[in-house]
């Protein structure tokens, strides 16, 4: 494989790897706040 | 009745972001075969020119981001709109991820093309004084408690941020750069085939940038409302 090829695929991996990071972050947000959101529901069925 | 509208409402807006990320990612996949196939090989650079086609629509909608960062915070000061606050704040977090993409893959091209990974050129100094303005930005917003001062001074520092933005753009133009100025030329000198790869590539990335900023709005917005409801 050539170097220009080596860079370039490392370029690609930058961006999905970017992209991904953050979309699994995001998922991570939303299932913490899903399990909040059922504890206040929880609390307030409680109450 | 009208919780459960509010509640249906929020939902139907998650998916319309979640509906616009896996476009966007399903565009974004659709690009590689442009950037792969469609584009030709360009006769000086070779290969590695085609890194331009990632780093330019991560860029320009990095600095689009940072607009609206700016349009926000200014939203935020006339209207004192706790929604403008979290606009501004999710914007800021994907232009400085799309910024973050923009220097590694310019450093990975000029690693080829300049035999260097960074020079203290204008175009790139700018660009890194932008990250660290952006990256400062959001620390500042957590290191604030009082929520009310943090989005006051995440206002004015929102607005202030943006002055090096169109420096960043004109950089290349106004000063002696060895960065390309792409689009400086009328058609920007581009073959039509690499035009096309490079509009498909930006619109994809426009997609993928409209979903999570849509979904990022949407559940910074949640999570207000819970700390809300958990301080209460």
């Amino acid at each position: 494989m050539s170097l220009e090829m080596t860079y370039l695929i490392a370029s690609n991996v930058v961006i999905w790897l970017g992209i991904g990071g953050y979309v699994f972050y995001l998922a991570a947000v939303q299932k913490k706040l899903e399990r909040k959101l059922e504890q206040l529901e929880e609390l307030s069925h409680e109450q | 009745m009208k919780n459960m509208q509010v509640n249906a409402n929020k939902n139907s807006n998650l998916s319309l972001a979640g509906a616009l990320v896996l476009a966007g990612g399903a565009a974004l996949a659709l690009s590689q075969y442009f950037i792969w196939i469609h584009a030709p090989v360009e006769v000086t650079m070779g290969l590695v020119q085609k890194i331009f086609y990632l780093h330019l629509p991560a860029a320009w909608w990095g600095m689009i981001c940072f607009f609206i960062v700016f349009c926000a915070s200014i939203g935020f000061l006339l209207r004192r709109s706790p929604a403008m606050d979290q606009l501004a704040a999710s914007a800021a977090e994907i232009g400085l991820l799309y910024s973050t993409m923009a220097l590694a893959t310019g450093s990975l091209w000029a690693r080829v093309s300049w035999n260097t990974w960074w020079t203290w050129d204008p175009r790139l100094s700018t660009a890194l004084i932008m990250w660290f303005i952006y990256a400062g930005y959001l620390v500042l917003r957590q290191s604030i408690d009082n929520r009310r001062k943090m989005r006051m001074v995440a206002a004015v520092l929102g607005i202030m941020a943006f002055l090096n933005v169109p420096l960043v753009f004109l950089s290349a133009r106004m000063w002696r750069s060895i960065h390309p100025a792409v689009f400086a030329s009328e058609g920007g000198g581009l073959e039509p085939e690499m035009l096309t790869t490079v509009i498909v590539c930006v619109v994809s990335l426009g997609l993928l940038t409209a979903g999570l900023l849509m979904f990022r709005f949407r559940q910074k917005n949640i999570q207000e409302r819970v700390l809300d409801l958990y301080r209460h």
